[in-house]
């Protein structure tokens, strides 16, 4: 079926939108920065911190409880009342409302955030929608999952980070991040962009079956979950090499971007969570890779080049996870793990794709 | 692993989730070397300690990691065999000691079984062990309820005029509801009223579901390293092959696999058609590739037919038969100085990666008198001349030719020394021709001194059929999927226990300490990759409150 070149137009138009709008997000992120409210902008910290205080009141109580308990043990219930009477009632009455605290609903809490955040978050969203109307029109104009060369890959890839990430912004309050990881969208949709377009065509026999959807839909999703994982652990390393330099009396503990970051461990664990939403989904999609590779090449498995660094890939977000629960490597050396992962995911895409001749060279860039 | 009871380490410890699991492996346990009447087997425990640590299987993994490097970089004999010859030529000095460390088959070389056989050693040393826990776990009941609930993670307290027996009866019956194991103070029992509950082992199971399913994934491409094969062959339009190893091209077989193995089916190329882009940026690019067949799958039994395609394999006999290339077969005519046909037929020719299909061949026709006679060539698809050099315009053949250098002599077919039937050694031959002499279809060549004649009447598509057969494949996909399975079960599960303590003496404003109890939940969570304890606490401190108000107020109503 021929192409429509007018609706791969229309596409471009989008993608040209949704640039220019996550610009401006990165805009007002970088204004909450700049002009914000001075506070530590998550409000999931107060949370915690309320709650470090409840517990500790409660520990209180309970010690206070605890005491009642064990000195009415012998005597009967009844004997309970006197030292009730005392200090601990008190602090008893006001544990008895001790119940878990629930963070306030994202909307509310994005409110509270201040104008630059919420018009940050609106842009985001705005652009989003933008991004993912460039990537349909564009499937729509060639008849087929819209991620069949490099630069299909990256206006997809991006989507999704963009899209994960707004998603990850407002459940986890995490907006204080969002320069970093729409301003890294930016900066790859731009050069996408700029450096590897390619306009609306057709496919190679051999990619035209339902497993190139199903695979490279897979790796599209891991790789825009990677990507918001990436820029997560680039700031984590930042925030670090920064608090040891203030630890060591190298730099003023001054009131700069880190100190309005959410904290290294809340930074941490979004990285986490982010890598075990995206590993999953690799490995899926390095099975259905594999079944679509014993469709079009007759082998499952042939350690083409891009498989081995799939594979190396998988092999080291697989350490990071594994990292993590192992003394000596939480923290800065887990994330120098992390980020070694998608250097290999990306020296997959930019250079074993486009340079070395294998049985995946499909890549559209001359 | 060490069993969690967080309570000791209190709020401000580091939270008991996602700890090493793999604690054997630790400085603090693992034997001391310097130690005096330290034997062999204290050594060999040691090393073993070592091995199953998490530390040596995280460097393990990265030196797989590595170990696969060169395998990108550095043509591989499974995949790229040509561009392993390439790399002899182009680098004389190196290659062969590239070749003596097996770096043109990285991933069947000693070095890199070795990484991955410790690798997978490791994971069984930890993989076992965890095996017999988790069954054990599966048989003891969780702890007992901690003195002090406010102090783990999470924690909620609140009044109910329900006596503790009834607060913490109205607690379990909620909690096994959800599916929790319970464990209740057997009598005996001296520390008050309180539930504790356990659930989430399915996340343990997971865990070792992946990791022996991992091992799974090894065993079954073992499987069709032994017994699998892959062949070659080349078919040109209108001929049969039969499956048998003296008929095939190529062949890479599993060590176990002898001639018996092959299943004796044979296929016919009736038609092939391949469609190209004809306009725009992509003019060229293939669009389909259609191969028409017939085949039978026993010898004397029906022929059927088949449209074999990219992505759309044939399966036969247990083989599968893919479509992985094609070109195209000019057909000459030759008749020697006598007179005589003595060559008719279809000569594939092989295209470069590269420029239309312009493709090479040669034709060597061993039985003309007197001299033997040689031609290499070329042939273009759709013939145009840019600067006086024959190339190739578009992959159809929309105006094909050929262009032929002739030769007579001896082809040296019986020196012993097999012959690639796509080169011709020109070494006892002498040039008939001074230029590259052109032909379209239906023209002939004469060659000087009364040599002969040579026709281009036609040409043919071909094809390249690859022939394979894996045992391990369907264990492999039913081990990855496995893995998958594993890994979701071990990320979305988590392991998490909750504990109610209910304590005698309510507060004044609900009734005075006569009646009523202190009703303290605490809950943590072992392992929470994917997050959401805290709200699921939450909530379930909620129902249980709302489940102890409940009771008692239709407790009231009884009254």
């Amino acid at each position: 079926m021929p192409v429509n070149v007018a609706l791969g137009q229309v596409s471009n138009g989008f993608l040209i939108a949704a640039l220019v709008i996550y610009s401006l997000s990165v805009v007002a992120f970088a204004g909450d920065f700049a002009f914000g409210r001075p506070r530590r902008a998550d409000s999931a910290v107060r949370v915690e911190q309320s709650r470090e205080r409840a517990t500790a009141l409660a520990t209180v109580a309970s010690a206070a409880a605890a005491g009642t308990a064990s000195n009415g043990s012998g005597d009967g219930p009844g004997d309970g009342a006197g030292p009730g009477a005392g200090p601990g009632q008190g602090a008893a009455a006001a544990a008895a409302n001790s119940m878990p605290e629930v963070a306030p609903p994202p909307l509310r809490a994005i409110r509270q955030a201040g104008r630059w955040v919420e018009t940050g978050i609106a842009l985001s969203v705005v652009a989003v929608v933008a991004h993912t109307a460039a990537v349909v029109t564009r499937g729509l104009a060639v008849h087929r999952a819209p991620w069949g060369n490099m630069y299909e890959f990256v206006t997809a890839l991006t989507c999704v980070a963009a899209i994960f990430f707004v998603f990850v912004m407002v459940r986890y309050r995490a907006w204080a991040l969002g320069v970093f990881v729409m301003g890294a969208v930016v900066v790859a949709l731009g050069l996408a962009e700029t450096l590897i377009y390619t306009a609306a065509g057709q496919l190679v026999p051999a990619l035209q079956s339902y497993w190139l959807s199903i695979h490279v839909t897979a790796m599209t999703l891991a790789t825009g979950i990677f990507f918001v994982a990436a820029v997560l652990g680039v700031v984590y390393l930042v925030a670090d090499r920064y608090n040891r330099r203030v630890a060591a009396g190298k730099a003023e503990a001054g009131n700069g971007i880190v100190r309005r970051l959410p904290s290294m461990e809340q930074i941490d664990r979004l990285t986490y969570r982010t890598v075990v939403f995206g590993f999953p989904i690799w490995t899926f999609g390095v099975i259905a890779g594999a079944i679509w590779a014993d469709q079009a090449w007759g082998s499952y498995w042939s350690w083409d080049p891009v498989e081995v660094w799939a594979f190396i890939t998988w092999v080291l977000y697989a350490a990071f996870l594994h990292a993590r629960a192992t003394a000596g490597f939480r923290g800065r050396r887990a994330h120098y793990i992390q980020l070694l992962g998608f250097a290999s995911l990306m020296f997959n895409i930019m250079v074993v794709q486009v340079f070395i001749t294998g049985l995946h060279s499909y890549a559209g860039v001359s | 692993m060490t069993d969690v009871r967080a309570p000791e380490s209190g709020p401000s410890g580091p939270p008991p989730a996602e700890r090493d699991e793999r604690g054997r492996g630790g400085p603090g346990r693992s034997a001391d070397p310097a130690a005096g009447a330290f034997g062999l087997a204290d050594w060999l425990r040691w090393a073993w300690r070592q091995l199953t640590s998490m530390r040596i299987a995280l460097i393990l993994l990265f030196l797989l990691a590595l170990a696969s490097v060169p395998g990108s970089i550095v043509p591989q004999e499974s995949t790229n065999p040509a561009g392993v010859q390439q790399y002899f030529t182009a680098h004389p000095a190196l290659a062969p000691w590239l070749s003596r460390l097996g770096l043109f088959n990285v991933f069947g070389a000693p070095w890199f079984a070795a990484t991955y056989v410790l690798l997978f050693a490791s994971l069984v040393g930890c993989v076992v062990p965890r095996t017999f826990r988790l069954v054990g776990s599966a048989r003891t009941l969780p702890p007992r309820a901690p003195r002090h609930l406010t102090r783990l993670p999470r924690s909620a307290r609140y009044a109910t005029t329900l006596p503790p027996d009834q607060a913490t009866e109205v607690a379990a019956r909620l909690l096994a509801g959800r599916g929790f194991r319970l464990r209740r103070p057997v009598n005996g029992d001296s520390d008050g009223h309180w539930v504790s509950a356990e659930k989430g082992y399915l996340r343990e199971v997971g865990n070792l579901l992946f990791h022996l399913a991992l091992l799974g994934v090894l065993v079954a491409v073992a499987l069709g390293g032994l017994f699998g094969y892959k062949t070659d062959r080349l078919l040109v339009q209108g001929t049969t092959f039969a499956d048998t190893q003296s008929d095939l091209d190529e062949i890479y077989p599993g060590r176990l696999v002898t001639a018996a193995d092959y299943p004796p089916f044979t296929i016919t190329l009736n038609r092939f058609e391949a469609s190209y882009i004809t306009s725009g940026a992509q003019r060229g690019q293939p669009l389909s590739f259609d191969a028409r067949i017939s085949y039978t799958a026993q010898p004397g039994g029906p022929t059927r037919t088949d449209n074999l395609q990219v992505n759309r394999p044939l399966s036969v006999d247990g083989a599968k038969v893919y479509l992985i290339g094609h070109g195209y077969a000019p057909v000459f005519k030759v008749t020697d100085a006598r007179g005589q046909v003595v060559y008719d037929q279809a000569t594939p020719f092989i295209s470069g990666s590269s420029g239309n299909f312009l493709s090479e061949g040669v034709v060597k026709v061993s039985g003309a008198q007197p001299e033997q006679l040689g031609f290499s060539g070329v042939f273009v698809p759709t013939a145009v001349e840019v600067n006086g050099v024959l190339e190739s315009a578009f992959p159809a053949a929309d105006n094909p030719a050929v262009s032929l250098i002739a030769y007579a002599g001896n082809l040296g077919l019986n020196n012993g020394v097999p012959q690639s039937v796509y080169q011709i050694d020109t070494a006892g031959m002498r040039q008939l021709t001074a230029q590259p002499q052109l032909l379209l279809p239906g023209q002939s060549l004469k060659l000087p001194d009364g040599q002969g004649t040579i026709a281009f009447t036609g040409y043919v598509p071909w094809v390249s059929l690859q022939i394979t057969h894996d045992p391990g494949q369907i264990p492999a996909l039913i081990c990855g999927m496995a893995a998958l399975g594993g890994l979701l079960l071990s990320f979305m599960v988590r392991r998490r226990r909750v504990f109610v303590r209910a304590l005698a003496g309510g507060p004044a404003h609900l009734g005075g300490p006569e009646q009523g109890s202190t009703v303290q939940v605490g809950g943590l969570a072992r392992t929470d990759a994917s997050g959401g304890f805290d709200e699921e606490f939450a909530s379930l401190a909620a129902e249980l409150r709302a489940a102890h108000e409940q009771a008692a107020a239709s407790q009231h109503e009884g009254e």
